[in-house]
């Protein structure tokens, strides 16, 4: 009976995973009080400032429409950096699998003008996951077969896909516009994603983000392959050991992870910008990956964060209104990556001096009611 | 006699939802051989490192020499004359014994400079002083299991202790090594004086070496006895607080057709050298082949070969027929293998996972666990778990914990549970109980002869010589990478066979 209700409320402590909820909420708020320091030092009033990054997001429909854009972008990302975790590779390479993904959608886009859009759309949606998925197929098969560490490899990699990209985008692919230096031709309006808000960049494509995400979560969290790449990150020895095609699995994680990055790209030509430009992305990998080491590499918490982040970075476009300078944002997301890295130790040192005073009250009540321990 | 070195005055130590140690109260007098036995998860080891310093008791004192501990520290326990050898050797494998020794506290040229020379000259007095002979000039990595161990005991002596505490010091060990370290041990307590602690699983070497004995079960001290007024029987009846029987396997004579075969197999280490040296062996259905060597001979890279996780250089292995070299681990399985590896934690567990997925690996395709082969049946899956942690009597705090939470002979537990679930005609088996209390080791060999008795070929490889004796129809030994003997386990005594594992001739033994 006991045990019973301990292993229910384990269940249930491990659901909801109290104590990540507890620090997670602490963090963010002491990121925004520290900020407020530093706002008030160099002088602005950090209430007015936090009031207008409120505005920054909510006070349109079109910064709603925004955000939410950029939550897909983060989520989508996240999740691939997740899912490159949970086979145990560290996808560093993000950025570059979506440029190219990003890249290749767009010219599949222009050579095939006046194509219907029925076919043009999911045509450029497979290159680009083929794209992506090529470029991460390579540090991790180095990986795999050769040892060499992926993180390595694909921070290296982002530079050589960025370059490739720009001299794609001034050279064989550019833009017939004498202005526009470095960028491929524009798409026709035909395949560009429809908008669910207007003037905002909420495209349709967060549908298919959504049926992403939903697809990452459910393979990774209620299927046997999901089990099997879990026990694969965690041990690959012991998933060696007990029969499972590692070299495949971790290889298989990567690929799918450059897709959804390369997929990542193709939304952000076909959604918004409508042609490639290196602006199609700022590091939004990177700041996915940001989002999803915060989340601890769990895909829920991963695609409520990166809703949490999207409103700060869009928010912080509305400070500028009022003169403060939106890097910002910046600082906050670091102050939270900072206090959940320290996190673990934190907590563990608290518990820690809880314990020692259990013991002690569980001691002294032993000594004066002399009550058995068995 | 009678002075008291060490004295525990109501130590109690509590981790996370464990109370490691409860009350306990001991005084360990000078001069003696204390012994601490218990099952796996009794408290012994946290008692010790509370000692040494590595844990601060929740509650209660240290006296050390009448001297109350303030501070837990392993610096300042070693200040107050206390040595702890652990059961995995904190050795720099690629110097000296002389380095090792003067490690931390070197003797130096001009104040800076380290002094090799000094270093072996003080190492040759501590040498002389107390009997050990080991060549100070000597690397670590290349000399003798048995001769590292005594380095470490040097190393605690140059540091001025005198209380030593040994961990697990005959795991390791062969007969005749163990026979060696027991003598140093009597000599340095008559000689010197000194206080040794010893903590162990094997009773005969209690009674063999202490002079009185501490009893542990679930963190309490059971017992306190003179070890004269002791017996085998009486010590394992009390660590597991009910009779122990410890004789009778039942073996069954049905032996079958040949499962396991290798032909002149070479494998290599990790470092690329030769480590399987051409053996051949056999191995059929319904028998255990036990292979007997000392730690490093080449059984560890043996096994692993046959079983897929080390590269076959030549020969060739056959499991049931079917050729296996190229093979990987999930396609030898396949044929009808199964394999309890000898380290649990880096390969025998997922730590990070639940006791469920450990026990569902390997299983997880199965359709009563796999849905229309979209969807694990959570239902399906924890009920199965359940019924296996209920067979094999894992006790844990259910299946929902991480396995790395649990003790080592539970954590073994889970291991062997799985590995006998796949119900496979070929079982390799290696330290099947190292490290795993009284209780889960009876348990264990019971299930070993069980998969023997129902047909399954077993070939076995443990450390501990009286396991492989009480579980082989047939034991080989191997010394470096050789088989320098085959026999009936009936017709060999354990001593015999230690000269083989040390590579001896029986000509050679015959002289000693």
């Amino acid at each position: 009976m006991n045990e019973k209700q301990n292993g229910f409320f384990a269940n249930l402590a491990e659901k909801l995973n109290l104590r990540y909820i507890g620090s997670l909420v602490l963090s963010v708020l002491l990121a925004f009080l520290i900020c407020a320091v530093i706002l008030a030092v160099a002088g602005y009033d950090p209430i007015a400032t936090y009031g207008a990054m409120w505005n920054g997001a909510f006070d349109s429909l079109r910064h709603v429409g925004d955000f939410l854009e950029y939550a897909m972008v983060l989520c989508i990302c996240g999740l691939a950096c997740v899912l490159g975790a949970r086979v145990g590779i560290f996808n560093v390479g993000g950025e570059g699998q979506l440029l190219l993904g990003a890249i290749f959608a767009c010219q599949i886009g222009i050579w095939l003008q006046g194509t219907t859009a029925w076919i043009v759309i999911p045509l450029a949606a497979v290159g680009a996951m083929v794209a992506g998925g090529l470029y991460a197929f390579i540090p991790g098969w180095l990986k795999v077969k050769q040892k060499v560490d992926e993180v390595i490899t694909t921070i290296m990699m982002n530079s050589i896909a960025a370059f490739l990209c720009q001299y794609l985008a001034k050279g064989p692919w550019k833009n017939a516009n004498k202005n526009m230096v470095a960028a491929t031709a524009r798409l026709n309006a035909d395949y560009w994603f429809g908008n669910l808000i207007p003037r905002s960049n909420l495209t349709t494509a967060i549908i298919a983000a959504a049926i992403i995400a939903f697809a990452v979560w459910y393979v990774m969290q209620k299927t046997a392959t999901g089990y099997e790449m879990r026990i694969t990150g965690s041990n690959p020895r012991f998933a060696f050991f007990s029969g499972l095609k590692t070299d495949k699995i971790v290889i298989l994680g990567m690929v799918v992870s450059g897709m959804m990055c390369g997929l990542v790209g193709m939304f952000r030509v076909y959604g918004v910008e409508h042609l490639y430009r290196a602006s199609i992305s700022n590091d939004y990998y990177f700041e996915g990956l940001t989002v999803a080491m915060i989340a601890q590499y769990n895909p829920v918490t991963t695609i409520y964060l990166s809703l949490f982040f999207a409103v700060l970075k869009i928010g912080a476009q509305g400070i500028e209104l009022i003169g403060v300078p939106s890097q910002i944002y910046l600082i906050m997301q670091t102050v939270i990556i900072f206090f959940m890295a320290a996190e673990k130790g934190i907590s563990e040192s608290i518990q820690k001096s809880l314990q020692a005073r259990r013991a002690k009250q569980a001691a002294i009540a032993r000594m004066k009611g002399g009550v058995s321990h068995e | 006699m009678g002075e008291i070195a060490v004295q525990f005055k109501h130590i109690s130590m509590e981790f996370p939802g464990v109370l490691a140690n409860d009350d306990i109260t001991l005084d360990i007098r000078k001069g003696e051989v204390f012994a601490l036995v218990g099952e796996n998860g009794a408290g012994k080891s946290t008692l010790m490192n509370i000692l040494y310093g590595i844990n601060t008791p929740t509650n209660g004192e240290v006296f050390i020499r009448g001297k109350k501990v303030e501070h837990f520290d392993p610096g300042v326990a070693i200040s107050l004359g206390v040595g702890m050898v652990h059961q995995h050797f904190m050795l720099v494998p690629s110097f000296t014994v002389a380095q090792n020794i003067v490690l931390s506290r070197e003797p130096k040229k001009m104040g800076v400079f380290f002094d090799n020379k000094g270093a072996e000259k003080e190492t040759e007095k501590l040498v002389k002083t107390y009997g050990l002979t080991v060549e100070p000039s000597a690397v670590v990595q290349e000399i003798s299991v048995g001769l590292q161990q005594r380095v470490e005991i040097l190393k605690t002596l140059y540091r001025g202790a005198d209380i030593l505490i040994l961990d697990e010091p005959t795991a390791v060990l062969t007969p005749q090594e163990t026979d060696e370290l027991f003598a140093v041990i009597r000599k340095i307590v008559r000689e010197h004086g000194m206080t040794v602690i010893i903590i162990t699983h094997k009773l005969y070497e209690v009674m063999q070496i202490s002079d009185r004995v501490g009893v542990m079960r679930k963190g309490k001290l059971v017992g306190v006895e003179n070890t004269s007024d002791m017996d085998e029987r009486k010590l394992a009846s009390l660590m597991v607080g009910r009779p122990v029987l410890y004789e009778n396997l039942d073996k069954e004579d049905d032996i079958g057709d040949e499962q396991i075969r290798v032909d002149d197999l070479v494998v290599g280490d990790n470092r690329g050298l030769v480590a399987v040296d051409g053996v051949s062996l056999s191995v059929r259905s319904g028998e255990i082949l036990g292979i007997a060597a000392v730690e490093g001979n080449g059984q560890s890279e043996l096994l692993e070969a046959i079983t897929g996780m080390r590269k076959i250089e030549s020969g060739s292995v056959t499991i049931r027929g079917r050729q296996i070299n190229g093979m990987d681990p999930g396609a030898i399985r396949g044929i009808g293998l199964a394999h309890i590896p000898e380290d649990r934690i880096s390969t025998g567990v997922c730590a990070d996972a639940s006791v469920s997925d450990n026990l569902l690996m390997g299983k997880e395709r199965n359709p009563e666990f796999n849905t229309l082969g979209i969807a694990q049946n959570n239902a399906a899956i924890r009920k199965y778990a359940s019924e296996i942690y209920e067979k094999f009597d894992i006790r844990g705090a259910g299946i929902d914990v991480n396995v790395g939470s649990m003790s080592g002979g539970n954590m073994q537990k889970v291991v062997v549970a799985r590995e006998f679930s796949f119900d496979a005609p070929v079982l390799i088996i290696s330290q099947p109980t190292r490290g795993v209390d009284v209780g889960a080791i009876e348990f264990i060999h019971e299930q070993i002869i069980q998969q023997r008795n129902e047909g399954a070929a077993i070939l076995l490889s443990s450390a501990d010589l009286d396991e492989v004796f009480r579980l082989s129809d047939r034991i080989i030994t191997l010394y470096e990478g050789k088989v320098t003997g085959e026999f009936k386990a009936s017709e060999i005594t354990k001593e015999e066979i230690g000269y083989f594992m040390t590579g001896k001739r029986e000509t050679e033994a015959a002289h000693e």
